[in-house]
């Protein structure tokens, strides 16, 4: 249908200067509102195929059990049930309340029906004792809870670094000494749409469909060629919408996995998705730890030695925690040591969620540094900014101290007190993050009729990857996005990456562009013989090309298209000098804490963030609001709830699970750090969800003096700080 | 949800007759906004055989008496009593508290009488899968396990809190409720309306499975009267109470108390006046000290369990804030 | 089992397929039915007690058209909208099943209510309004091009529910402050975090429809 752009490339794609940008760099409206704010977008939970199945999964409702019977044999007789299968036989043990503890699964005609069945199967089970908490993991004799085949105990091996005699020989000379232990809850991604598939069979040499709510439209196929018994290029997946990732949604799992099967013996559509409650219960979550950190520093404020003991608390899984000291430098490397291992407990193993690790580590630090800093009379930036190396930082955190109004605050070296039961507090953190890009392609193809195609098998997880597909395509042939369709999640397309780490728009974005440059050197090609000049000399802009210093040789764009006799299809490939690899971010919070009560309300935050060159400045500061948003809600309110006689996963619901809503949310300010002029590209969205809680904490802390060690911040214990526990 | 019949009887006798004499898990329930009702029969706790809707009763009805005193129907929703400009100048506590319910999705579909006869929001019993005094049980797991948000007052052997803010604020304003039955009607006041987990625990009120409220009935405020509800919730957004204080204050010409009335929500299994926290305010001046006082008398029978003694630090400063804006 | 009512002239839109009427179903009901004295029943011309039970079939006012769905009393409006329609109106979304989130914000009788709460049978004869009500994408409200313009919208799952909300929320506080607004609009939540561009959403549309109202 199309061939490939002729003859040798001219010259190297580049993102331009930014004064000369019309499209980038500027607000752009995402091409995917229109359908989002109507309703009209399709998302995995909104697909209908006629003679579709619907299907559910029954999970056990605590950690650990003996199956003594599952009968499903009432449950396969109900009207309307078409296929119900046990997945645990007699004698069987749930392990861990997760993909381990879903015992059957139920497809029906109707969503009631196979409610209704699964509510029918009758499940005898002998509980066990739940190990929820890590102190029932360590006590002596506690059941070995771990996935690893050999493991004899639930705590993983320790990762050790440093010297631990050099670390204490530093810290016994420092000026200022702080030691805390840290707890720090385990949080959910909440992606408002649950994860599940779709799953529509097909002949052997047709293609199934499998709609997904996934991160990896390329890689989900290959997560479901075993089950479905085919090649994965047999496979095709689509990702139209998704409602949320965060980290949670990488392979198909075993919600994937069971609609794959239950399609492949029925030979019907099949609707798999789980319910809120088995979200909360087996879609993975964020890890806690436990953080005994000591650091000391010299009378400069330099942090000169650095002790860490952790344990990550990622359930069936390893947990994350990157080692220390996180961001901040310890003057003498050497006098920093850590021992971090994993304590295991039956519960969902954690998944990577928006900067994995990065939000615990800076909970613990930008704590310890607020201290040292009150120990030495120091100011908080002040103390920050001689212990981060990056410039970059040091002038964020001035424009974040600004804008909060830093110079003005009376207590900006020592915390202050409360009047009137009423305290008003500053906090700061900061963030990085090293994305980079790997290899992605894109296809820009353009039609005869003007029309413009830019495709690349990426997915839009609420980023706005859709609008910058298409507004990188209009930026280089000088058109206006909606002329561009961009074509995304759908795995027959050019391949991209699996969007994780904020790798999307490092990887993706110089692919379509090299796309779009190569049709636009195509189209130059073409009009060589007619405006007469060679390739590279062009200029295109406001829907017109013309010769570079002579505008009286023009075309419009109609015209130019009109020249091909097919369509121009151009194969763009990850460059690696039009990504940036690595990024910084400051934030600060303002809040104010009634003593009395405890109440902590948030009144501004700020971020300054860098990123290369923005893309797409609205949806880049929707992305930090976004960050801002969710590290207050982590820091105000989340945590997951078991009870821990039984081992019920109590907070499997958005009543108990709370989220920040409207009345949480501060004046947000979301500056882009425009000092940043590296012309190249990077994601960011990890960055701004890392220091936010951070800041609050530091924001309670000098308000009233209150040093909260553990998350949320919500009354109980504020309240228990200031006064005790009752 | 298992399924039900819908029964819309076209009159109040009619509505009883379909209710049942005893309580069982299947016997037929009432249901007027269903916003608490829904929310119960998802999750398994009560699986009635029938819901007895109460829309064509007519029971949404805003009556001022000749003296200042005001019945509301039963299913006047609380989007309705929030904006009620003469319940606002009349009864502002009571306007608060509409305000403070739930959201605008709630607000609008949720009736006076729902929320005064809604079930706990104890985690424990709102799980389908735990069993619990409350489910006929013979545990309470909240008493030695997750109990953040359990009662401080009055709990055993069931430690619930009572959720519903206008029960709070109507006990304060001394208001009584109509409730119908197949013997005909009788008055409840407000103070005798919920009963305790040691008196009953398959209801959080006295009303007989066979009965409707109808109507709940304010007197007329003393003149001079200052009254105020406020509402702790952990989320500011959209949800139930920490814990909730109603309070009114008669003051003389000085700014000394005469008489004043403090119940406490969200801390007890059923609303909680604390007379003592009154005494501790009247012959005194308005001010801190009185009340720090009232604060300190409010808590002093508080009782609480391993993770809400948090609780007993937050009512003292409730009842401080609450006074203050009175001041 | 049962049949439609024709003694029904009410112009009740749910088919009165379901009435308990004569004394033998009474008895197999395994009771007596309504209040009043069982020797009156016999005379009695209105039924005191309509009862609906089973799936039966009903009409919806949905987005001004009449439509007609197959539902059982525990029929939630969400799910007679997502699931039980033809073709089905998926623009409005579940996400908890619990009245917790907002997604499923419909407006009933032009009242914002949440539909995974409400049973359609309740609604019947009440005109319901859902996010495909307000516009479409070639045509949108206000409100949604508003969404669109201020990035109000990130994954975009709970945007429907946020529009309607917005709708209802300027419908009933055209003059809300921003903390008005934000009380508003506290029974929908986003996990993007967009509440601030949803703010930013709502206030220019105040300001625009303000700047019309001058203009009139």
């Amino acid at each position: 249908m199309s061939r490939p752009t002729s003859g040798p490339v001219a010259s190297d794609p580049s993102w331009g200067n930014r004064s000369d940008l019309d499209v980038l760099n500027r607000d752009i409206p995402r091409v995917d509102g229109p359908v989002k704010a109507t309703g009209e977008a399709v998302y995995t939970h909104d697909v209908r195929l006629p003679d579709m199945l619907w299907a559910r999964v029954l999970v056990h409702p605590v950690p650990r059990a003996e199956i003594e019977s599952i009968d499903v044999e009432a449950a396969s007789e109900m009207p309307g049930v078409v296929h119900i299968e046990a997945l645990k036989e007699p004698g069987d043990a749930v392990r861990y309340l997760g993909d381990d503890a879903v015992l059957a699964v139920v497809a029906a005609e109707t969503p009631d029906q196979a409610a209704d069945a699964l509510g029918a199967i009758v499940v005898k089970a002998r509980r066990l004792a739940p190990v929820v908490t890590p102190e029932q993991a360590l006590k002596e004799g506690a059941p070995v809870v771990s996935r690893r085949r050999k493991a004899d105990s639930n705590v993983g091996r320790a990762n050790e670094r440093g010297d631990e005699a050099v670390a204490d020989a530093a810290l016994a000379g420092a000026v200022a000494v702080v030691e805390r232990t840290f707890v720090v809850p385990i949080q959910h991604h909440v992606c408002l749409e649950t994860h599940g598939h779709v799953v529509q069979p097909a002949p052997d040499n047709e293609q199934v469909t499998v709609y997904a709510s996934t991160q990896s439209v390329g890689g989900t196929p290959r997560g479901l060629a075993r089950t479905l018994g085919r090649d994965a290029s047999k496979i095709r997946v689509l990702t139209p919408h998704m409602g949320g990732g965060f980290g949670s949604k990488f392979g198909p799992g075993l919600e994937g996995a069971l609609a794959a099967r239950v399609a492949n013996v029925t030979g019907r559509p099949v609707h798999l998705m789980l319910t809120r409650a088995d979200e909360f219960a087996i879609a993975g979550n964020r890890s806690g730890s436990r953080q005994k950190l000591k650091v000391g520093a010299d009378s400069d404020g330099r942090l000169v030695g650095l002790k860490l003991e952790a344990d990550k608390l990622g359930g069936v899984s390893g947990g994350s925690l990157p080692g220390p000291p996180y961001i901040y430098t310890v003057t003498d490397g050497a006098a920093v040591f850590s021992k971090i291992r994993s304590v295991h407990t039956a519960t969902d193993g954690s998944r990577a969620m928006r900067a994995p690790g990065h939000p615990q580590a800076s909970f613990a630090m930008e704590a310890a540094v607020d201290e040292l800093g009150y120990l030495l009379g120091m100011d908080l930036v002040d103390i920050r900014i001689r212990n981060l190396e990056s410039a970059v930082h040091h002038r964020q955190l001035r424009r974040v101290a600004e804008e909060i109004g830093w110079a003005d605050h009376p207590n900006r070296d020592r915390p202050g007190a409360a009047v009137n039961g009423r305290a008003v507090g500053i906090g700061f953190g900061v963030s990085v993050w090293g994305p980079g890009g790997r290899s992605s392609r894109c296809d820009v193809t353009v039609r005869p009729d003007g029309s413009v195609v830019s495709a690349t098998a990426t997915q839009d997880l609420g980023t706005g990857a859709r609008t910058y597909v298409a507004a990188i395509v209009a930026e280089e042939l000088g058109l206006t996005v909606d002329m561009v369709e961009a074509r995304i999640g759908d795995s027959d397309l050019p391949p991209s990456v699996t969007s994780g780490g904020s790798v999307t728009t490092g990887s993706s974005a110089p692919a379509i562009k090299d796309a779009a440059h190569k049709a636009r050197e195509g189209l130059e090609a073409l009009l060589t013989d007619v405006l007469e000049a060679p390739v590279g000399s062009y200029v295109w802009k406001d829907g017109r090309v013309s010769v570079r210093g002579d505008a009286s040789r023009s075309l419009p764009w109609i015209a130019v298209c009109a020249l091909l006799r097919e369509p121009l299809l151009a194969q763009g490939e990850f460059r690696d000098f039009l990504h940036e690899g690595r990024i910084h971010g400051a934030q600060a919070a303002k809040v104010e804490v009634d003593t009395l009560t405890g109440r902590v309300k948030v009144l501004k935050m700020v971020t300054c963030q860098d990123q290369g060159l923005p893309l797409n400045r609205l949806a880049l500061r929707s992305q930090i609001n976004g960050g801002m948003v969710q590290a207050l809600s982590y820091g105000l309110l989340e945590q997951r709830v078991f009870d821990e006689q039984d081992g019920f996963l109590l907070s499997d619901n958005l009543d108990l699970y709370k989220i920040a809503g409207s009345q949480e949310i501060p004046e947000m300010v979301a500056l882009i750090d425009d000092e940043d002029e590296r012309p190249s590209v990077c994601g960011m969205a990890e960055a701004p969800v890392i220091p936010g809680h951070s800041a609050i904490a530091g924001a309670i802390h000098n308000a009233c003096g209150a040093r909260l060690t553990r998350m949320p911040f919500t009354a109980d214990n504020v309240l228990e700080t200031l006064y005790g526990k009752i | 949800m298992k399924d039900f019949d819908l029964k819309l009887p076209e009159n109040l006798d009619a509505a009883i007759g379909e209710l049942p004499a005893e309580y069982t898990r299947e016997g037929a329930q009432v249901l007027a906004g269903g916003q608490d009702i829904v929310t119960v029969m998802k999750d398994d706790i009560e699986q009635p055989a029938a819901l007895v809707s109460l829309q064509r009763l007519g029971l949404d009805g805003i009556e001022w008496d000749g003296d200042g005193g005001v019945t509301l129907g039963a299913t006047v929703t609380v989007q309705a009593l929030a904006d009620d400009a003469g319940l606002e100048r009349a009864f502002p506590a009571l306007r608060e508290a509409a305000q403070s319910i739930g959201s605008p999705q709630i607000r609008s579909q949720a009736t006076l009488g729902g929320n005064l006869n809604q079930r706990p929001r104890c985690p424990y019993y709102r799980h389908p899968s735990v069993s619990c005094f409350k489910k006929g049980g013979s545990v309470c797991l909240a008493e030695f396990g997750f109990n953040k948000y359990a009662a401080i007052f009055g709990g055993g052997p069931s430690y619930f809190s009572h959720p519903s803010d206008l029960a709070t604020v109507l006990l304060m304003l001394g208001a009584t409720a109509s409730i119908s039955g197949p013997g005909g009607e009788r008055k409840v006041p407000l103070a005798e309306l919920y009963v305790l987990p040691e008196e009953s625990l398959e209801t959080e009120t006295v009303l007989r499975p066979d009965e409707i409220l109808t109507s709940v009935t304010i007197p007329a405020p003393p003149a001079e009267t200052r009254s105020s509800y406020l509402k702790f919730k952990e989320r500011a957004s959209y949800d139930f109470a920490l814990a909730a204080v109603a309070v009114s204050v008669v003051l003389d010409g000085s700014g000394v108390v005469t008489d004043a009335r403090v119940v406490l929500g969200g801390v007890a299994p059923k609303p909680w006046e604390v007379p003592a926290a009154a005494r501790a305010l009247i012959g005194k001046s308005m001010g801190p000290e009185a009340w720090t006082a009232a604060g300190a008398a409010a808590v002093a029978d508080a009782d609480p369990l391993e993770h809400n003694g948090y609780k007993v630090h937050l009512v003292k400063g409730l009842v401080f804030r609450a006074l203050e804006s009175l001041a | 089992m049962r049949e439609m009512d024709p003694s029904s002239g009410e112009p009740s839109a749910i088919s009165r397929r379901s009435f308990l009427k004569g004394a033998t179903q009474v008895a197999a009901a395994g009771g007596i039915i309504g209040g009043a004295p069982a020797s009156e029943q016999g005379t009695a011309v209105e039924p005191e007690v309509e009862t609906l039970s089973g799936s039966s079939s009903m009409e919806l006012l949905v987005n001004g058209k009449s439509r007609s769905v197959e539902v059982q009393p525990r029929t939630t409006l969400l799910h007679a909208l997502r699931n039980q329609m033809k073709p089905p109106l998926t623009g409005t979304k579940e996400v908890c099943g619990t009245g917790s989130c907002g997604a499923c914000t419909v407006l009933i009788d032009g009242q914002p209510a949440y539909s995974c709460l409400t049973l359609a049978v309740t609604c019947a004869g009440r005109p319901v309004t859902t996010v495909e009500g307000f516009g479409s994408a070639d045509a949108m409200s206000d409100v949604q091009q508003s969404f669109c313009d201020k990035d109000g919208m990130m994954c975009g799952f709970c945007t429907p529910g946020f529009v309607v909300a917005t709708h209802a929320a300027l419908d009933r506080a055209p003059k809300a402050t921003l903390d008005e607004l934000k009380y508003e609009l506290s029974g929908n939540f986003c996990r993007c975090g967009t509440y601030p561009h949803v703010f930013d959403a709502a206030q220019a549309v105040q300001k625009d429809r303000a700047r019309g109202e001058d203009g009139r």
